[in-house]
């Protein structure tokens, strides 16, 4: 018998339920991200104006709630679970019905984890204020929250999996494997974190301690970054560019080598978090080697995204949503050339606890995950809403033009920043001891602070741009009739 | 490092399970036809 | 709002299809609809025969359902969107289960329910979209292929992927001293190491393995043995140290070693591998064509369509205009006009009268013959063409016989040396013994020197088969280097395949457009290459005159007459007589038959000597003549210069008659000749030259050439010829043109050279390595690392042959596409 296996109709194109695109749950994500993204923002820009004046943390009011400690997790929390969350379940959802051909599986599972999700993020929203908190970053929430969480989660890998195991179309395209990598990926990484013994509804004892927990904070941290906010924009990118420039992807088959390069590699590269601490050295060396080689697929992958345009540079010219994407993807190699050079132990003995590592993640997270979003909910929500295109293009335009710029200073800003603090922080006088006070190199910052504030202002700005031409295009696009139903194109039952 | 005592079996378990995944993707046909998947996605909707 | 993107240049996928713009370069393929290039009116009813679909199709159960399931060539595509043609074509009708496509092996396997819908429907439908489909005969043997290629990738997936994950573990080890590391997390790094190494030598190995065994059973030793007792010897050593660290294995481990090496081990065989099945993809499509059909008579009279295989010895056949006779077959009509240029290169068609034999394989040219099957398959005299053909051919790899001479002992000294240095360094230092002796096994290991040969080949082959070039024997390219000598066949190879119409002469008061429109009807009637030819420069003119007069063939000159008004005679072995119902007749081809004494019109000047001439003549007397060229190929002199530049000797070996040939020598220069030779008197031409020491390179393309193709050291088929020359030579020319045969000798030297270049770089690698690792100076990692590289310089370089500096940039209508029909 040979090794063909039949293409025949897989889930049965006579269920009477198969036809339109379950696209209702998209819409409520693609709308939500962009909410979320406007609050996350905000409150970034609300925390690093406390940095500049002490004063805004309102504690003379008694207000602990507004205090900068509290609001920190809640902007990590907000940009990264609630705006990029969203945009993951938006987009993810998106793709993996279209690339199938096929409605998603149990579109009631899916609404599920809309409304679970929001639930999450309204939690966090009260609690991380309220200072209830596990004390891990990135996964600050308290425990009953992360058992939300994890039915969240688990209702979105049935929904994505049981979509792609009732795909109508055989190949999986590649983007589904970044994304089902990241669920996974996800799912493993925070049961792991957030194992805990509790001892009240509001409180738990993390199982793990001392450098152990490092550890395992690290190992779930970097992989986060990479699982969370690479794998799964890399799904996004690796199907809206192609999309928006109506052109296949550069290398079909460098982006399977890709993933699976990625997915090895990202492993361990956790330990580059934890130099020169009481982790063991071999393990910081183990970790500065395999970020070093990570360098590799990250740049495969961004070279493939960006010569996809290879013969049509002239659309980035003119079409702005483009240029959100493509240019999300020099941040991306920018960031994953930085990333693996301060996992270079003598460079992190300079950058380690400076503003330089927030200079990194804010261009990995402004530059690439922000801008990939934007671009992508620019394409996604005027077709959600039976639109041509957003309701306006210079808008488009004007924020791509505010968020560039607001990048670019916040990031030179904290690189100065950066590099001030650990110089200083290391000179040592001639007796030896060392040169400079701790708030002496606060005092030399500080300005940085002030245009650090500016460019992250900016960028909240092109973000509230966005929201205001979201909602236009959303109102028009409901006065104009009711939201398109997308009919799932017939395949033919013996398509490959 | 206890820590390790989980982590590198997880690794370990984590390999097989990926190496699983890739003999599904393979012998499903995933990779035969790789040269056409790129254009198929800008053929619908 | 006047949108930005409206003014744009954006071009959509509407555009693209609508045919309005022009996709650029890294589109790569049309969207929407695209054609494949030929003109498939084929009825494809002999598909559904049982007796055929024995071949080419299985039986299987779905869901208690019976259907069928082909594998089928698809000729005409070539690029990824032709799949998509395809498998629209396909794919939406009735009864059809499933379609899938293989664009790069141009194969698509069909499932359908044959309760449902027919198999030649569904070729019909692919044929009006321009793909013709085509039973695939080697099935079988390409999924085997195919499947081999994917158990590989496969075995390499897992050994990289282990590889890169027992790097992570055994990082630590590099940089901590021994000590460092806590009991407990050194054991575990061990352990992980050891899983990991476990499918890398239980799997991904299994290839060398699977092959020193085979050696060792017949008491070889072949390029595995060394590899594998490498392996297995680390992997048990390794195995010993984890477990038993302070036992006699030592402390230390190679897992990073082992995996290492069977990764990029695989990794070259894998690059062969899918370089081997570039290049046979390309030559699946020439192996195949339709099966046969003809009309059997049956006992009330009445003809039915069957297939080849179901003829009988006695069963009565009526063979139409353009087929081949299925069988040496005794004539039953009157007389039938047959080609038997695919046997003898005979240009000129021969008559066969009642009772005389039709042999198996000549072509019907004129009306429809009926015959009596006399002899069926092998007994026929084409197969027995084939019989000598393959009789004849006489495989001599040399390199690999050489390989193997050279090889045996030099694995036998590999293992002897490694054993030495094991047993050497035991006396010195115990934990020595097992790293040492792995470092001599995996250096030494010759696989830069195995890779050299087959990467530079398929490297070459590769680019050869894009430009329309098929290598079907690898090791032609040695012999190709070593030619002094290239033997033409004249009919098809230096000249067209037809003959052209060189000139007209024509009566007073005539123009040769007025001849050729008044020879129109008369030449149109007839496949008779002359006809053919006149018909072809007359077709252009005849079009703009009112075409009233209907064309009748009929076989034998008292048929009854049709029911159109003009009547065209075809009268066997001398021309066409045209009855106009107005009045009028006019008579095309031989002198005899137009009433012509051929000596006064040559003395008149009316004709010429030494050409083939065919006259039209009236009731008046003479209206024309037309002489006839052979049309020497246009790039025959230059290529026969070039060849001569060379170096090499040229000779003509031609079946036809000695002025025709002589003709063709005296235009290209070629002094060497043999004309009016059978077959085997062929055969014995190139005997005789080969007793003398020359090496040859045979061109042709007829049938007839079949053995002597096989004898010659190389050979070289032009694409138009007969398929089952082209299926057995060395080399295929699809395009026919001579210069692309000058060229790819040109490209045989190179890759010569660069195999040449490959194979003293490993041997110096190879025997370099052997001292400084028995000295110990080689870690095994290093060993490794170091047989990976050179196999990569080593495929590197054959990949510059890559790159046809001496060939124009191809054209893709010559990809391969094999156009030929019945």
């Amino acid at each position: 018998m040979s090794a063909i296996t039949a293409d025949a109709q897989i889930g049965g194109v006579s269920d009477a339920r198969q036809g339109i695109y379950e696209d209702k749950v998209i819409r409520q994500f693609s709308v939500m991200a962009v909410v979320w993204g406007v609050v996350g923002m905000l409150v970034g820009v609300v925390i690093a104006a406390q940095m500049l004046w002490p004063a805004l943390n309102l504690g003379q009011f008694g207000l602990e709630w507004f205090s900068f400690g509290r609001l920190r997790p809640l902007h990590t929390n907000a940009v990264i679970f609630a705006f990029g969350g969203c945009v993951l379940f938006a987009t993810s959802y998106y793709v993996v019905q279209r690339t199938c051909q096929t409605k998603l599986f149990l579109p009631q599972l899916a609404a599920f984890t809309f409304w679970g999700w929001q639930l999450v993020i309204v939690l966090a929203a009260i609690t991380l204020p309220l200072g209830l908190t596990s004390g891990q970053e990135y996964a600050e929430l308290i425990w009953p929250i992360d058992i939300l969480i994890t039915a969240v989660w688990i209702s979105y890998a049935i929904v994505f999996f049981g979509t792609l195991a009732t795909r109508k179309i055989n190949h999986i395209y590649v983007a589904n494997w970044f994304f089902g990598a990241f669920i996974l990926a996800v799912a493993l990484l925070h049961v792991v974190v957030s194992l805990a013994v509790p001892t009240g509804l509001l409180h738990a004892y993390s199982l793990y301690s001392g450098v152990q927990s490092a550890m395992i904070q690290w190992w779930y941290g970097h992989n986060a970054v990479g699982f969370f906010l690479t794998a799964g924009f890399l799904g996004i990118m690796y199907y809206f560019i192609p999309k928006q420039a109506e052109r296949p992807i550069y290398s079909y088959r460098l982006s399977i080598v890709h993933f699976w390069a990625l997915i090895f590699t990202y492993m361990w590269a956790g330990p580059h978090h934890l130099h020169y601490t009481a982790l063991p050295d071999w393990t910081q060396s183990l970790g500065m080697v395999f970020s070093l080689i990570l360098l590799a697929p990250s740049w495969g992958g961004m070279i493939n995204g960006i010569m996809t345009l290879s013969g049509a540079w002239h659309k980035l010219r003119d079409d702005p949503i483009l240029r959100f994407l493509i240019v999300s993807l020099s941040f991306y190699g920018m960031s994953t050339f930085e990333g693996p050079m301060m996992s270079i132990k003598t460079v992190n003995a300079l950058s380690h606890y400076t503003d330089w590592t927030i200079g990194h993640v804010h261009s990995g997270a402004l530059g690439w995950v922000g801008l990939i979003s934007m671009g992508a909910l620019y394409f996604l929500i005027p077709r959600l809403f039976g639109r041509k295109q957003m309701y306006s293009i210079n808008a488009i335009e004007l924020h791509f033009w505010i968020a560039c710029i607001g990048i670019v200073i916040y990031i030179a800003s904290m690189w100065i920043a950066g590099v001030t603090q650990g110089l200083m922080w290391r000179a040592l006088a001639d007796d030896g001891t060392l040169a400079f006070t701790f708030s002496e190199s606060v005092r030399a910052t500080y300005p940085f602070y002030a245009i650090r504030l500016i460019g992250g202002t900016m960028y909240f700005a092109g973000m509230c741009i966005m929201a205001w031409n979201v909602w236009m295009t959303v109102r028009t696009g409901l006065r104009a009739g009711p939201v398109p139903q997308i009919k799932i194109p017939a395949v033919s039952p013996a398509h490959a | 490092m206890e820590s390790l005592l989980l982590l590198i079996p997880l690794s370990v378990l984590l390999v097989l399970a990926i190496i699983g995944v890739f003999w599904w993707a393979l012998y499903n046909g995933q990779y035969d036809n790789v040269e056409r998947e790129g254009e198929r996605i800008l053929k619908n909707d | 709002m006047l949108a930005r993107m409206s003014n744009s240049t954006t071009v959509t996928g509407s555009d693209l299809a609508a045919g309005s713009v022009v996709p650029d370069q890294g589109l790569g393929s049309l969207l929407g609809q695209h054609r494949g290039p030929l003109t498939v009116d084929d009825d494809f009813l002999v598909l559904d025969d049982p007796i055929e679909q024995e071949d080419f199709c299985h039986p299987v159960q779905v869901d208690g359902r019976e259907l069928q399931e082909a594998v089928l060539m698809v000729q005409g595509m070539y690029c990824p969107a032709c799949s998509e043609t395809v498998e629209a074509a396909l794919g939406g009708r009735r009864g059809v289960e499933s379609v899938r496509v293989h664009a790069a092996t141009r194969r698509v396997t069909l499932r359908w329910d044959p309760a449902q819908t027919l198999l030649s429907a569904l070729a019909r439908n692919v044929g009006q979209s321009g793909y013709r489909l085509l039973p695939m005969r080697q099935a079988l043997s390409v999924e085997e292929r195919l499947a081999e290629t994917r158990l590989l990738m496969w075995r390499l997936f897992v050994a990289g992927f282990c590889t890169m994950q027992v790097m992570m573990y055994s990082w630590p080890f590099y940089i901590t001293e021994p000590g460092e590391i806590p009991y407990v997390y050194d054991q575990l790094l061990r352990w992980a190491n050891w899983m990991l190494s476990v499918p890398v030598v239980l799997f991904s190995s299994m290839p060398f393995f699977q092959s020193a065994w085979r050696d060792l059973r017949h008491g070889r030793i072949g390029m595995d043995m060394p590899v594998s007792i490498g392996i297995l010897v680390t992997f048990i050593a390794s195995t010993g140290s984890t477990f038993d660290p302070t036992g006699v294995w030592g402390h230390e481990i190679w897992f990073d070693s082992l995996t290492m090496f069977v990764f990029f081990l695989l990794g070259g065989r894998y690059l062969v591998s899918r370089l081997r099945d570039r290049t046979a993809g390309a030559l699946d499509v020439l192996m195949n064509r339709l099966p046969e059909q003809c009309e059997r008579q049956l006992a009330d009279g009445s003809f039915e369509t069957v297939s080849l295989k179901r003829l009988r010895v006695g069963d009565v056949l009526r063979v139409q205009a353009g087929i081949a006779f299925p069988g040496d077959a005794t004539v039953l009509g009157d007389s039938a006009t047959v080609d038997e240029a695919l046997l003898t290169g005979e240009s000129q068609p021969v008559t066969r009268l009642r009772g005389q034999t039709v042999v198996a394989g000549s072509y019907n040219l004129a009306g429809t013959a009926l015959v009596r099957i006399e002899r069926l398959g092998r007994e026929t005299r084409f197969a027995q063409i084939v019989a000598l053909m393959e009789q004849a051919s006489t495989e001599k790899p040399e390199l690999v016989k050489l390989a193997d001479r050279i090889a045996g002992p030099f694995l036998v000294a590999v293992l002897l040396s490694a054993a030495f240095g094991a047993w050497y360094w035991w006396q010195i230092d115990p934990a020595l013994a097992v790293p040492i002796a792995v470092a001599v096994l995996v250096a030494t290991c010759p696989c830069a020197l195995a890779l050299s040969t087959p990467s530079a080949m398929l490297a070459s082959a590769g680019a050869l088969a894009e430009r329309g070039i098929l290598v079907r024997r690898l090791l032609a390219f040695e012999s190709l280097c070593k030619i002094d000598t290239v033997v033409f066949d004249k009919t098809g190879t230096l000249t067209q395949d037809r003959v052209v119409l060189r000139e007209a002469l024509v009566r007073p008061g005539l123009t040769a457009e007025q001849a050729l429109e008044l020879a129109w009807p008369l030449a149109s009637a007839s496949l008779h290459p002359v006809s053919r030819a006149i018909a072809a420069q007359a077709r252009p003119a005849a079009s703009a005159a009112a075409p009233d007069a209907t064309t009748a063939t009929s076989a034998a000159p008292d048929a009854a007459p049709q029911s159109a008004p003009d009547l065209v005679q075809d009268v066997p072995g001398a021309g066409l007589v045209l009855e106009r119902a107005g009045g009028g007749v006019y008579k095309l081809g031989s002198a005899a038959l137009c009433g012509l004494d051929q000596d006064q019109l040559l003395a008149q000047g009316l004709s010429v000597a030494d050409a083939p001439c065919a006259y039209l003549s009236d009731e008046q007397g003479w209206l024309a003549t037309f002489v006839m060229d052979e049309g020497v190929r246009a790039d025959a002199a230059a290529a026969v210069a070039d060849l001569r530049a060379m170096g090499l000797q040229v000779h003509l070996l031609s079946g036809d008659k000695v002025g025709a040939v002589q003709r063709v020598a005296q235009q290209l220069g070629i002094t060497q000749v043999v004309s009016e030779a059978s077959p085997e008197r062929k055969l014995e031409v190139v005997a005789a030259l080969q007793a003398q020491g020359a090496q040859i390179a045979m061109v042709g393309d007829g049938m007839n050439d079949g053995p002597v193709l096989a004898r010659a050291q190389v050979s070289f088929a032009l694409g138009h010829g007969a398929p089952l020359t082209q299926s057995q030579s060395d080399l295929v020319v699809q395009s026919g043109r001579l210069s692309e045969l000058v060229q790819t000798i040109g490209q045989a030297r190179r890759t010569m050279r660069i195999l040449k270049q490959n194979l003293v770089f490993s041997a110096s690698y190879n025997g370099s390595m052997v001292p400084l690792a028995i000295a110990g100076f080689v870690p095994p990692w290093l060993a490794g690392l170091g047989m990976a590289l050179s196999s990569f310089v080593v495929i590197g370089n054959a990949l510059r042959l890559s790159r046809l500096p001496d060939f124009p940039a191809p054209d893709p209508a010559l990809l391969p596409v094999a156009a030929f029909t019945r």
